[in-house]
């Protein structure tokens, strides 16, 4: 799945970040492979989004560097409007433009930032909206949509900039949970696809069945960083044993 | 978690009490004060044309006036606001306190005396004149109110909206022009209607500067006739039923503003 001559595509070095007095990253160290699915795991407040939202610089780190293909998130030589073209995200809480139709939602970026002909853009909108199964609703605006259609249109929004990473930062924690399912469907779609995945998530299925590595963090630190199959079976930190058993 | 905006209705109550678009019922106190200032209109011009019916040929050169001096002042005072408002926000330091400290001096000093000063005070070194007198210190004054309609708008909109615009790549006036503002639209309309009424009140201080409003021409009647009651009377109450109506509008306004999260 991995080549293993590849530069990684992401490569977080020693990064560091405080909320006042919280250490929301402690000295973490992450490099993500081309093609690599990592899914990242911990109990809330453990700084896993805070990493994740570092990559894309929606955090700054304090301390560390963050290369994203080849390019410092963090220097000032960088567009970081650039890089974040690159960078597809998912978030919680779907934010799509409400006032705008699903269509436009993912029309508009490629549009202004690729300069995509409407008709070009609108064409591979459609097939986006075919792929995460909702192309009967191209024409409505958001709050028409149930919660995992909302989350399934934010996704093929993020996918409209034909990113090279993917960035979830818990998807399916604000659904229902017969809404879950069809969410994680298309991850496990795009996964299988090749796509460069980064997820924090509290869904354990979804990481056994895709994750090439899951990473658990606790306080700002990556505590256990292991293939799935071990990762389950074979837990070395307490913390982590703790927190399965809690979840599993 | 929610991800629609929370529908903030900015309520500033130096306008007029706009009517809730949802109200169903007939009798409220804007369907009692309309019946009522409209009647006391007609009985008033059919009963005792003399001087009533010829007031109210009178009034209304001045009325134009007074929408003039409004809307040429709001239609200055909105850039304005939209500036102020984003200075306010912005996070470069110097431009923030620049702008916060031009609402904490406006809003200091009245209305009435910004527009002595403007008009005598500074009409020491630069003759303006009476109506673009009028309009700079309208504008001046209700552009401070108008920016914090504007902040409050705009700080009304999610951050995860700012969060997925920036994320998807768009710049920081790309997500604010294209996606915060077309939102907070709806959240800055109402109060922004609202101001108008208060400024279209407020015109009448201009009266005092020689402009020839609604409120003015009413001095220039009554000094003439002596007729104090019967002119006020009537330009009360026309003064009531322009805010009236414009309260309506804002709330019908208020109500098309809605049409995407409707379900």
């Amino acid at each position: 799945m991995t080549d293993a001559s590849a530069e990684p595509i992401i490569r977080i070095r020693n990064a560091w970040k405080f909320f006042g007095e919280l250490t929301a990253l402690n000295d973490v160290s992450l490099e993500v492979m081309p093609g690599e699915k990592v899914v990242i795991c911990g109990p809330s407040g453990s700084g896993k989004s805070t990493l994740l939202r570092s990559i894309n610089r929606l955090e700054t780190v304090d301390k560390g560097t963050i290369i994203v293909d080849g390019q410092d998130v963090n220097s000032p030589d960088n567009d970081i409007n650039k890089i974040r073209q690159e960078l597809g995200m998912v978030f919680q809480s779907f934010n799509l433009f409400p006032h705008k139709t699903v269509l436009q939602n993912l029309t508009m970026a490629p549009m202004r930032l690729r300069k995509t002909p409407r008709a070009e853009a609108e064409s591979r909108a459609l097939e986006l909206l075919k792929k995460v199964g909702i192309s009967d609703k191209a024409n409505v605006f958001p709050a028409m949509l149930s919660g995992g259609q909302q989350q399934r249109v934010a996704i093929a929004r993020a996918l409209a900039m034909s990113p090279k990473i993917m960035l979830f930062d818990e998807p399916t924690s604000a659904l229902d949970p017969e809404m879950i399912g069809e969410v994680l469907d298309v991850m496990v779609t795009l996964a299988r696809e090749g796509m460069t995945m980064v997820c924090v998530t509290h869904e354990m299925g979804f990481a056994r069945e895709v994750a090439d590595r899951i990473i658990f963090m606790d306080h700002g630190q990556v505590l256990e960083e292991n293939a799935p199959q071990e990762f389950f079976s074979a837990p070395k930190h307490p913390r982590l044993q703790k927190f399965l058993n809690q979840i599993l | 978690m929610t991800t629609e905006p929370q529908n903030v209705r900015i309520v500033i109550t130096d306008g007029a009490i706009i009517p809730d678009p949802k109200e169903r019922r007939i009798i409220t106190a804007w369907s009692i004060s309309f019946v009522g200032a409209l009647a006391a209109l007609v009985y008033l011009c059919t009963s005792r044309p003399e001087p009533y019916w010829r007031l109210l040929q009178f009034l209304p050169d001045g009325i134009a006036v007074t929408f003039k001096v409004t809307v040429l002042s709001i239609l200055c005072s909105i850039p304005i606001g939209l500036v102020t408002g984003l200075g306010r926000l912005s996070r470069n330091r110097l431009i923030n306190l620049v702008a916060s400290t031009y609402v904490e001096v406006v809003r200091g000093i009245p209305l009435l005396v910004q527009l002595f000063y403007i008009y005598y005070a500074l009409g020491r070194f630069l003759k303006v004149p009476d109506l673009l007198a009028a309009i700079i210190a309208l504008s001046v004054c209700y552009g401070a109110y108008m920016g914090e309609v504007f902040r409050a708008g705009i700080d009304s909109i999610p951050k995860g909206q700012t969060e997925a615009a920036r994320s998807l790549g768009f710049n920081r006036a790309e997500t604010m022009f294209m996606v915060i503002l077309p939102q907070a639209w709806r959240t800055i309309l109402p109060p922004v209607g609202n101001e108008f009424i208060a400024m279209l009140k407020d015109t009448s201080l201009v009266s005092i500067i020689a402009v020839a409003d609604i409120l003015r021409r009413g001095r220039e009647f009554a000094s003439e006739s002596f007729l104090y009651f019967e002119t006020y009377t009537m330009v009360a109450l026309i003064y009531l039923l322009i805010t009236l109506f414009l309260s309506k509008g804002v709330s019908i306004m208020e109500s098309r503003l809605n049409y995407y999260d409707r379900r």
